[in-house]
């Protein structure tokens, strides 16, 4: 907020005090100053050539060294001598000064002349070395140019080859991956068969086993229906029986039901002992005669067979007198516990 | 099964009474046997008519009647009331058979009693209804105060004439009664009737009275008594009550079990450390030890042959039933149905031998067949012991509870109708049934 205050001070001052006039303002100066010392100094860059020259020159001259002995050495007669000597000395003096502006003339003019030769052969030399330079550069552009271009071929050329490689590579990576399709869909196609195969193999074993598990099934139920049919046959041996066996023997197992419910088989009874009889019936059934066929060995055995026979007040017998007269005329009946001890 | 292996046959005869008939007039009559395997699970039906009386009778239960008893009690029989008989003849020419048919009977006794000097004369007859056959006619004597003895007689004669096995209604039971009033617990060992009448009390103790076991004469009784304070082992000649005391050991003198001849007693002793089984000759006293295990040995029986004998052991870690052939043989294992066998009675043939068996909680009696090994467990009741197999197999006599006491039992020895005897006050066990005396 300061800042901004005293920046707003600023701005009242007058444009020509403002840094900005100022710095044009020396910044022309210095233009000017250096534009005129540029073209002030420029000339004096060339003395440096003529130093050389004269360090040169200096060296070619012995005399100066014989003049200052001849002033040092006394004499009597020096007034004369030394005016006479005055003389001459400013004599040689002048001509001295006068052959020493001619030499002065002499090497400035050849001074002149090589400098300018000088500068001719630098301004050749220039050109020369402009030419050269520019051939250089000419030289050094096309080398480059050259070299870029090679460098371009050269990276065209990796390009390319990068390119071949990276086709070959592509090539390659997609001959392998469709190798590796290939191979991929022929163990696909191998496992499939071979699922295929097992499938088979299961489906096979599983109708096998379902065969034979039926076949057990069944064999279960057979027996089971065998069991159940035992069963019926021994508990409701009349109802089944009478369904299932001849005339004869329909009348055979009623009678051997009448048997079973008459005979007390005694005490004594052993699985063991076996009574036959024989026994005469009349046609209406009725029991015309027993006699034991063949006894046990046991008085009571014998005699609970021939009880139970003749418990039987009439026989079941069939009407049809051909299979009366067949079967039931005359028949043996046999005795024999199954369950005694 | 055996139906079928017959109907070959049968379809040849039909075949050749065909071929038969074609040339030939009548064909004779084919064989057609009827095998019959199985009879009738009821017991057999008999009618004992009541005998007619002439004479002074004897007070008390009639011959008949006593009879009649006789027969249910085997479980055998079942006899027709004699309210619902259609007639009462006592001769053989007024039994009319076809009422006896009507009735569905198979057996009719028939008899007369007459009593003269003291005497019961018995004349009686067994018919055969279906065969209409006499089976028995015969006739016995007793002194009226025997009547009982008569009864029996004749019910063992109508028994065997049936079912051809010598009847054992005339044997006895010892058995031990205990009753508990005010002075303490009395022990009375008793000797009664098959039917449980009669009993006379032979022993009465204090102290408990175990283990009564008939010699075969059945003139003797050998038992354990404490009446010392200890258990020892006694024999008590019924006839004279003259009593020895055999065994009294230290330690243990119980279980004793006569010898075929009567001479010695097996018993079981722990005077070596153990409880183990010796045989007493009781003439001299020697003992020979018979079995030499860690275990308990005891409850000593003979089996039939008077060689070998069964024996409780708990060697297999519970008590089992094991068998010794002979004195030295290797013991046998007879049970192996559950974990509790004991108390072994070998039945008269040889073909079971008889114990209590543990089954579920409960204690029954069963039989074990020894030839093949079957178990058949033959009562209802659960808290049975001590069973005693009647001298002719069919019969087996066993303690249970009934309500609070102990309680005699009579079951066919299959597992048939069990009949109670009448108990007399208290508790009644340990029963023992003697040896058919001839």
């Amino acid at each position: 907020m300061i800042g901004h205050e005293r920046d707003t001070g600023d701005k009242a001052r007058a444009p020509w005090k403002s840094p900005v006039a100022l710095s044009i303002f020396l910044h022309g100066l210095v233009l000017v100053v250096a534009l005129a010392g540029w073209s002030w100094t420029s000339p004096a860059n060339d003395p440096p050539p003529p130093s050389i020259s004269a360090r040169l020159v200096t060296q070619a001259e012995p005399e100066p060294s014989p003049v200052v002995d001849t002033v040092d050495e006394p004499d009597r007669d020096q007034e004369r001598q030394q005016a006479q000597e005055e003389q001459r000395r400013k004599e040689q003096e002048a001509e001295r000064r006068r052959q020493e502006q001619e030499r002065a003339e002499e090497a400035r003019r050849i001074q002149q002349q090589q400098e300018k030769e000088r500068q001719q052969q630098a301004e050749a030399q220039r050109k020369q070395e402009e030419q050269r330079l520019k051939e250089q550069q000419a030289a050094k552009q096309k080398a480059e140019a050259e070299a870029k271009e090679l460098a371009r071929q050269k990276a065209e050329e990796q390009r390319r080859k990068e390119e071949a490689a990276r086709k070959a590579e592509e090539e390659k990576r997609r001959a392998e991956e469709e190798r590796r399709k290939q191979e991929e869909a022929r163990r696909a196609r191998e496992e499939q068969e071979r699922l295929e195969a097992e499938r088979k193999r299961k489906e096979r074993e599983r109708q096998l086993r379902e065969s034979q598990l039926e076949a057990l099934a069944q064999e279960a139920a057979e027996e089971r229906e065998a069991e159940e049919r035992r069963r019926k046959e021994a508990a409701a041996a009349k109802a089944r029986q009478a369904q299932m066996l001849t005339e004869s023997e329909k009348y055979r197992a009623l009678i051997r039901d009448r048997l079973m419910n008459e005979w007390y088989p005694p005490s004594s009874a052993t699985s063991e002992m076996v009574t036959v009889l024989r026994i005469t019936l009349l046609p209406t059934g009725e029991l015309s005669s027993v006699a034991i066929e063949s006894g046990s060995g046991n008085t009571a055995f014998d005699n609970s067979a021939v009880s139970a026979a003749r418990a039987v007040g009439r026989y079941p017998v069939p009407d049809d007198q051909q299979v009366f007269e067949q079967y039931f005329r005359r028949f043996p009946i046999e005795f024999n516990p199954e369950n005694a001890k | 099964m055996r139906n079928r292996a017959y109907r070959p046959d049968i379809r040849r005869s039909l075949l050749v009474f065909v071929i038969l008939s074609l040339f030939t007039v009548p064909a004779m009559g084919d064989e057609l046997l009827i095998r019959i395997t199985k009879g009738a699970d009821s017991a057999i039906p008999i009618s004992v008519v009541p005998f007619s009386e002439s004479g002074q009778m004897p007070s008390g239960d009639k011959v008949s009647r006593i009879i009649q008893n006789d027969l249910e009690m085997s479980g055998e029989f079942a006899p027709l009331p004699p309210e619902q008989m259609l007639s009462l003849p006592s001769r053989g020419d007024e039994v009319f058979f076809r009422d006896w048919r009507l009735l569905g009977q198979r057996y009719v006794l028939v008899g007369q009693v007459t009593s003269a000097g003291g005497t019961l004369n018995a004349q009686y007859e067994l018919y055969d209804v279906s065969q209409e056959k006499r089976l028995v006619g015969a006739t016995a004597s007793a002194p009226a105060s025997a009547s009982r003895s008569l009864a029996h007689h004749i019910s063992d004669r109508v028994y065997e004439a049936i079912t051809g096995v010598e009847g054992a209604f005339s044997t006895k039971l010892a058995y031990v009664t205990l009753e508990r009033n005010a002075n303490g617990p009395t022990y009375r060992l008793q000797v009664s009737d098959v039917d449980g009448k009669r009993a006379r009390v032979r022993l009465e103790s204090d102290e408990p009275i175990l283990s009564p076991a008939w010699s075969p004469d059945a003139k003797k009784l050998a038992y354990v008594s404490f009446e010392t304070g200890k258990p020892a082992v006694y024999v008590h000649e019924l006839s004279t009550g003259n009593r020895q005391r055999v065994a009294d050991f230290p330690g243990l003198n119980s279980a004793p079990a006569w010898s075929a001849d009567g001479q010695s007693l097996l018993m079981t002793l722990s005077k070596d450390g153990n409880a183990e089984i010796y045989r007493m000759n009781l003439a001299s006293g020697d003992l020979k030890r018979l079995t030499n295990h860690w275990s308990i040995d005891t409850e000593p029986s003979y089996d039939h042959t008077g060689n070998g004998f069964f024996f409780t052991s708990d060697r297999s870690g519970g008590p089992q039933i094991y068998h010794k052939a002979s004195e030295n043989a290797e013991p046998r294992r007879i049970t192996f149905g559950s974990r509790y066998n004991a108390r072994p009675r070998p039945g008269p043939d040889g073909d079971y031998v008889y114990y209590v068996h543990q089954r579920d909680r409960a204690f029954h009696i069963a039989r074990t067949n020894l030839e093949s090994g079957d178990e058949t467990v033959l009562t209802r009741t659960e808290s049975d012991e001590s069973p005693s197999v009647s001298p002719n197999g069919r019969m087996l006599i066993y303690a249970t509870k009934s309500g609070e006491n102990s309680v005699l039992t009579v079951i066919a020895a299959d597992g048939g109708a069990a009949y109670s005897l009448p108990a007399s006050r208290g508790d009644v066990r340990e029963p023992a049934w003697s040896p058919i005396v001839r």
